[in-house]
């Protein structure tokens, strides 16, 4: 078996993951919304990156700003239909993930009735170069993709931490009835959370799109992936989602180089299922400093 | 009176107008009035359970329905409505609320600095955070030595402190406290009161909602009794120059 590869594979999906997982669990803790509906989005920023590539120009930033703006646009149209008439009334979390469930079942029909069934594929950004670090291969591609990856969610985070609407989602993922008694608005915060989580499915879309193709149902398995890694690292941590990004990525990762790729998600569950046993609180029970309120 | 009379003409800064308020089938609040002026310091005191937190609430826009006109600095903020509780609470609060509610309510990941950040998110304030935060730090000292440290890390009365100093780093026109002494050992919960007191409150206005009536008396300009969702006692008192 070989280590190296099984490293970089691990690394590399850990880092789409991963991303997935932020943006779900950013979106559930501060909003309440399971965001069902981030499967539609990233097959949709994958269609926004191609159509990009296609009709302005095939370059590397142009391919990325299209995918993720797309992202970000279907980030506000889930907001607008799934959040924002229904967040104040009973059971919302029920009926959110209802309305962005069918948000994600009509969205990707409708995808398959514009663009049709064949997949489609986007070029080559990060170039074909290979690099040997101590003896491990790196593509380009997974370069790349790591590259990227960690940039943006370095720079998400980062303005979460400094800037005061970030301040203000956080305080909501903290305590949403706190946070509209210091005057924050839940309506006006919640287009923010979801253009950028949007942004971040629609990085996480273009990456992906490296070595899988862009098709009406790509989004269904990375979101589930993104969704039980979020659960791992215990939703509304986003520490708590690195360190399960890593953990599923590793064990995709050895699972398929050592029984093969179709006992992926059979592992991945049943890891999960144990630490959930384990942790109740995922990961983030552990990385907690702070006694909840 | 132990507050010297303002040459300025005092303003009403909250008028409630027949009140009612609750939860569900619940009627907690029943036809209540209150006016409370610019300069002016209320206690209100009651048992528990008898309406003090839930004004306060209405007036914010939190409980489950209410009805009736609540006038805050000339403005509507009162609706009829028997669902959405906290929908209109940052609009409230941009109009000049500040609201320091019961247990605290506190993000428990952010650092005390951050915290009292986020009791300034007017625009006004948030301009201006640096210097109302020194202004709170003097009256929290011990708050000092703790900007960098997670809230959740704090003891009962270091996060009262915080919960408190974030509702004065707004810039409102009113602030309600609810039960700042609530759950506290005497003396600190003594010590909260006295840094209340001690706020300078200039043009605008504080309720102080109590369960002692001690701690309150003689050292507020009038102490409204609550029973059973109604006002009683002083309430129909005639506002200085009004």
């Amino acid at each position: 078996m070989d280590f190296g590869l099984v490293i970089t594979n691990a690394i590399t999906l850990a880092c789409i993951y991963g991303t997935l997982a932020i943006g779900l669990s950013i979106t559930w803790s501060s909003l309440g919304l399971v965001n069902m509906a981030y499967g539609f989005i990233f097959a949709l920023s994958g269609y926004g990156a191609w159509l990009a590539s296609l009709y302005i120009s095939s370059s590397a930033p142009v391919i990325f700003a299209a995918g993720i703006l797309t992202g970000a646009l279907g980030g506000i149209v889930v907001c607008l239909c799934a959040f924002i008439p229904i967040h104040d009334k009973p059971s919302f979390p029920i009926r959110g993930l209802t309305a962005a469930l069918a948000i994600s079942l009509a969205g990707n029909e409708l995808l398959m009735w514009i663009f049709g069934p064949r997949a489609k594929s986007l070029p080559q950004l990060f170039g074909f170069w290979k690099v040997n670090i101590f003896g491990v291969v790196v593509t380009s591609d997974k370069a790349g993709t790591v590259v990227s990856a960690l940039f943006l969610l370095t720079l998400v985070l980062l303005w979460m931490r400094s800037s005061r609407r970030g301040l203000e989602i956080r305080a909501m993922m903290m305590n949403p009835h706190a946070a509209s008694i210091v005057g924050i608005g839940v309506r006006s915060t919640s287009i923010y959370v979801m253009i950028m989580t949007g942004g971040l499915a629609g990085l996480a879309a273009v990456v992906l799109a490296q070595t899988y193709w862009i098709s009406p149902f790509s989004g269904i398995t990375p979101m589930i992936k993104g969704l039980s890694i979020a659960l791992v690292g215990g939703l509304g941590s986003v520490p708590g989602a690195v360190a399960g990004a890593l953990l599923l990525g590793v064990n995709e990762a050895l699972t398929a180089a050592l029984l093969g790729g179709q006992y992926v998600l059979i592992t991945q569950f049943l890891l999960i299922i144990l630490i959930l046993i384990l942790r109740p609180r995922g990961i983030a029970g552990i990385l907690d400093r702070a006694r909840e309120a | 009176m132990n507050k010297p009379e303002h040459a300025v003409q005092r303003r009403i800064v909250l008028d409630v107008n027949g009140l009612s308020a609750g939860w569900g089938p619940v009627r907690v609040i029943h036809d209540l009035d209150l006016k409370v002026s610019s300069g002016e310091r209320v206690g209100i005191v009651g048992l528990n359970g008898h309406g003090k937190s839930t004004l306060f609430q209405a007036i914010a826009g939190l409980t489950g329905w209410q009805r009736g006109s609540i006038l805050l600095e000339g403005h509507q903020v009162g609706r009829t409505r028997s669902q959405g509780p906290g929908r209109y609470t940052h609009l409230v609060v941009r109009r000049g609320l500040a609201l320091i509610p019961q247990g605290d309510e506190i993000f428990h990941g952010l650092t005390v600095e951050e915290h009292l950040d986020s009791g300034a998110f007017t625009r006004r304030a948030w301009s201006e955070r640096s210097e109302r935060k020194k202004k709170v730090l003097a009256i929290f000292q011990p708050l000092q030595k703790l900007m960098k440290v997670p809230v959740g890390r704090l003891s009962g009365g270091e996060r009262r402190m915080v919960a408190i100093g974030r509702g004065l780093m707004a810039d409102a026109s009113l602030f309600l406290v609810d039960e700042p002494s609530l759950g506290l050992a005497p003396k600190i919960g003594k010590a909260v009161i006295e840094a209340l007191l001690a706020v300078e409150l200039g043009d605008s206005a504080m309720v102080i909602a109590e369960q002692n009536v001690g701690l309150l008396e003689g050292r507020v300009d009038r102490i409204i009794g609550m029973h059973a969702g109604k006002l009683k006692g002083e309430a129909s008192v005639l506002l200085p120059h009004a």
